[in-house]
């Protein structure tokens, strides 16, 4: 079964002085297609590329991608900290 | 062409480059010998191959699981048909005049549902079935043009008929399942209109590879937009 997965790579290319598509890719070693494919929610990445981009960003990876039904990580912080 | 590659979000690799020169070649040098027709199938199938054996390495990951999913697509569409077909020549007495057309027919099936998915899956359902429907609307100017250029009413009246195609891509982009229905029902009225379901206007196999080129491109892109938000991922 898809899993649905809510990812915020276009906020943290923006807030990374926005980045380009193209950028990013390069970095993490794929085509901007993908990137885009990403972005829009119609490619879900592999492990290791969620690990890229994060990593690319200088995040953890639970902060670029996260289940569609859960809220998000700093809320959840917010309520238990 | 960088440009207009970017444009379309299209960057084909140098295998993929080389295979559709020898499709290209292979189908061209046909007329001559039939043997070289084998030069379109290594073109076609050898990148992948060379892929799935791991000595070709020019697609990242969503390049190939969308190939791997298209693959996937086709396996499904052929081997259903493939059922029906036997299902319909063995029922009665019916004899194919061109038997070897058959393997025409799965190869256009195989090639242009595996085809028609990859472009789904890298343009997304909205974005492939409009820019199918222009590809479709720009080909039947061209030909009305082809046919009827000396004739400036007669090309006016035949150019209208593409508008239905311009307003059902932006159609697509808009209200997708609108457009996916109507896509669907377009598919099954050029059929009917078509008689690609008698023999009279060609046999069984010449019309349904017609069918597949004409109808199958619009009704993969309808039932991929009725099924757009199912379908997010490759």
């Amino acid at each position: 079964m898809k899993e649905d997965i809510r990812t915020e790579v276009r906020r943290l290319r923006f807030l990374h002085d926005e980045m380009t598509q193209e950028d990013l890719a390069a970095r993490v070693g794929v085509s901007r297609q993908t990137i885009i494919a990403i972005e829009k929610g119609r490619y879900n990445p592999s492990v290791g590329l969620a690990l890229r981009i994060a990593r690319a960003f200088g995040v953890r990876v639970e902060d670029v991608f996260a289940l569609a039904d859960e809220e998000p990580r700093e809320t959840r912080d917010d309520e238990t900290g | 062409m960088t440009r207009l590659a970017d444009r379309i979000g299209w960057h084909p690799t140098t295998a993929t480059l080389i295979g559709a020169t020898l499709v290209v070649g292979g189908f061209l040098l046909a007329e001559a010998n039939w043997w070289f027709i084998v030069l379109s199938g290594i073109g076609a199938f050898g990148p992948g191959i060379l892929r799935e054996l791991g000595w070709l390495r020019d697609n990242d990951e969503f390049a190939r699981r969308a190939a791997q999913r298209a693959g996937y697509h086709a396996y499904l569409v052929t081997g259903l048909v493939a059922f029906v077909l036997i299902g319909f020549i063995r029922s009665g007495e019916r004899h194919l005049k061109h038997p070897e057309e058959l393997s025409t027919l799965f190869l256009a099936l195989l090639y242009f549902t595996w085809l028609l998915s990859s472009l789904l899956s890298f343009w997304g359902a909205r974005k492939a079935a409009s820019r199918i429907l222009i590809g479709f609307g720009i080909c039947w100017l061209l030909f009305s043009a082809a046919d009827s250029w000396q004739d400036p009413l007669g090309l006016l009246m035949h150019s209208l008929v593409a508008a239905p195609f311009f307003v059902l891509a932006a159609l697509a982009r808009r209200w997708p399942r609108a457009a996916g229905l109507l896509l669907i029902a377009a598919g099954v009225y050029f059929y009917f209109f078509f008689d690609f379901h008698s023999d009279r206007r060609g046999g069984l196999i010449t019309n349904s590879v017609t069918a597949v080129l004409l109808v199958g491109p619009l009704v993969g892109s309808g039932v991929a937009l009725l099924g757009e938000r199912r379908a997010t991922a490759p």
